[in-house]
């Protein structure tokens, strides 16, 4: 099970892409990727337009499936899953997107409140619940407004609000300060952080290098579909050797190869 | 999600779609009102044109005319021998004395030539009504071919020339009621099913939205079931009620002018209503499919 809670002292690979390749068109959007993610950690998957990037978390909350290879979102894996159980599956993870995608006709609580419906939870639990959620964001003051007359920073903080609604244990953040000014993407990426640190795992794709660099987190490059550089845990590629701030550790590099494994499947915990 | 929340959500984001897109529902009702209008006042009109011919067609009876003097012994063989035909609905005597007084209604206030008569010149006859699906020139000649010959007929006559004539007319009436009604209820069916198509596709962002937090395709497509069939029931109700006034006033000047009875109505507007979820569903279905 997908779950929200953070195991002391104890690493749970809560998702997972393995040997993934996608065709779209005649090239490959992505080749042979293999990624993992442990509970509470924090990856930026970075590259320029047309990586990947977003091919890549399409396929984490599986509204695309891989050509070959598998994604495994806690207990849900791609190869197995069925078209009815999605819907599960995308209430057990948040998604953010560039764009927002709010409902425009709906004001701040109700956006959020969707998210908590239709994950079955009733109205005076949402209720409680809120209030709690939109000060997190900063945003309980404006609950009864609508999207269109909010700011992009404000909408962005919304869309969170609602992507961590229903407590997820992974967050697929996809450029999610894109259309934001550096002032407003700092704010965004701090209340990011600070979801990280109550628990959920966050994975966000930027085209941003410099943004990300200087926080000292995982850094997953993705060029032309593949991965060219993970910085924490394992190098793809031809371009292994050319890389000069290696910090890999050889252990860890064993580790993920060893778990990861050649049948495509890879070995899972948790 | 399941039980009561998950009917509280339904009937939730039913009542907004109902609340918040009042302009959208009330063109799409607006349109789709007209369309059904343009098809229950060609329904109607086939309707009343039918019954019309029906009538007439009913009117068509075949006489046979009885030689002057016969016995009444010689007339129940004949009424006998009448009924024992095949498609015949029923058999009526019209005394000479009968016959020259229609003939004297007939002729309204020339009548008065009548009485100069000094005898009857008509004849005793029966007044043959057909079956009203044997109403047709083929089984009346037939008849006509066997009392001809009978004892006592001196002629018999079914106004061959106008039954013919109806009949044409009537097949006439048909194929072309049905070619129109088949372009008639096409156009609807295109019109109708467009108007749901925009106004599904307007909001194809949300939908999408509504996926990407979890919705099961269940849940999103009950809203717009319910919303499709109110306005299929809100459409159809209007295009009757437009239908009903308009009848009621033409009916001043058309007498026998007929509407649908209650029942028609009724079924109309659930099958509206059916009809108006469908195209919901299949148009809903079609972006939840991927």
């Amino acid at each position: 099970m997908l779950v929200y809670e953070i195991m002391q002292g104890e690493k749970r690979i809560i998702a997972g892409v393995y040997h993934l390749s996608k065709k779209l068109g005649r090239h490959f959007a992505l080749q042979d990727i293999s990624i993992q993610l442990a509970n509470g950690e924090f990856a930026f998957l970075v590259g320029p337009s047309g990586a990947g990037k977003s091919t890549l978390l399409r396929m984490m909350y599986m509204d695309d499936i891989p050509d070959s290879g598998q994604v495994i979102m806690g207990s849900y894996v791609s190869t197995r899953i069925k078209r009815s159980t999605i819907p599960q599956l995308r209430r057990k993870i948040g998604i953010v997107f560039q764009n927002f995608r709010l409902l425009e006709d709906r004001t701040v609580f109700e956006n959020v409140a969707l998210a908590m419906k239709v994950a079955g939870t009733g109205l005076t639990e949402i209720k409680s619940e809120m209030a709690d959620i939109l000060t997190r964001v900063g945003l309980y003051h404006k609950r009864y407004e609508f999207p269109g007359s909010l700011s992009g920073g404000e909408q962005q903080r919304v869309a969170i609000a609602r992507a961590v609604a229903n407590k997820p244990a992974i967050l697929l953040a996809d450029e999610p300060t894109g259309n934001l000014d550096p002032i407003v993407t700092r704010e965004i990426l701090e209340l990011l952080f600070r979801i990280n640190s109550s628990g959920t795992a966050v994975l966000m794709a930027t085209h941003d290098v410099e943004l990300v660099r200087s926080f000292g987190q995982r850094i997953i490059y993705l060029q032309d579909g593949k991965i060219i550089k993970d910085k924490e845990m394992l190098f793809r590629g031809n371009l292994r050797d050319s890389i000069s701030d290696s910090q890999v550790d050889h252990r860890a590099r064993k580790f993920t190869d060893h778990r990861i494994g050649e049948d495509g499947n890879g070995t899972r915990r948790g | 999600m399941s039980g009561i929340n998950g009917i509280k959500y339904i009937l939730g984001e039913s009542a907004r779609m109902l609340k918040y897109r009042k302009i959208s529902n009330l063109i799409s009702v607006i349109i789709m009102g007209f369309s059904l209008l343009v098809l229950v006042i060609f329904i109607l009109i086939t309707l009343n044109v039918s019954m019309v011919i029906e009538k007439g067609m009913e009117e068509m009876c075949v006489y046979v005319y009885l030689e002057d003097g016969t016995s009444n012994k010689i007339n129940e063989d004949i009424r006998t021998k009448l009924l024992g035909l095949e498609n015949i609905k029923k058999v009526l005597f019209v005394s000479k004395e009968e016959a020259l007084k229609k003939f004297g209604e007939r002729l309204g206030k020339s009548s008065e030539i009548l009485e100069e008569l000094s005898v009857n010149p008509l004849p005793n006859a029966f007044r043959i009504h057909m079956k009203p699906e044997c109403t047709t020139s083929v089984f009346m000649e037939k008849i006509a071919q066997t009392a001809m010959g009978w004892d006592g007929v001196e002629d018999v006559r079914y106004g061959k020339k106008w039954v013919e004539k109806g009949e044409k007319l009537v097949k006439g009436f048909y194929m072309i009621g049905l070619a129109l009604g088949l372009i008639v209820l096409l156009s609807v069916i295109f019109v109708i099913s467009n108007t749901v198509r925009l106004s599904i596709l307007s909001r194809r962002e949300s939908v999408e939205i509504m996926k990407l937090v979890g919705a099961t395709n269940g849940y999103i497509q009950a809203p717009f079931l319910i919303e499709g069939a109110i306005q299929g029931v809100v459409s159809s109700l209007v295009a009757m009620a437009l239908l009903w006034a308009a009848c009621s006033f033409v009916g001043r000047y058309m007498p026998g002018l007929v509407f649908f009875r209650f029942e028609g109505v009724v079924g109309f507007v659930v099958l509206c209503a059916f009809l108006g979820s469908m195209g919901s569903f299949i148009a809903v279905r079609k972006f939840l499919k991927r």
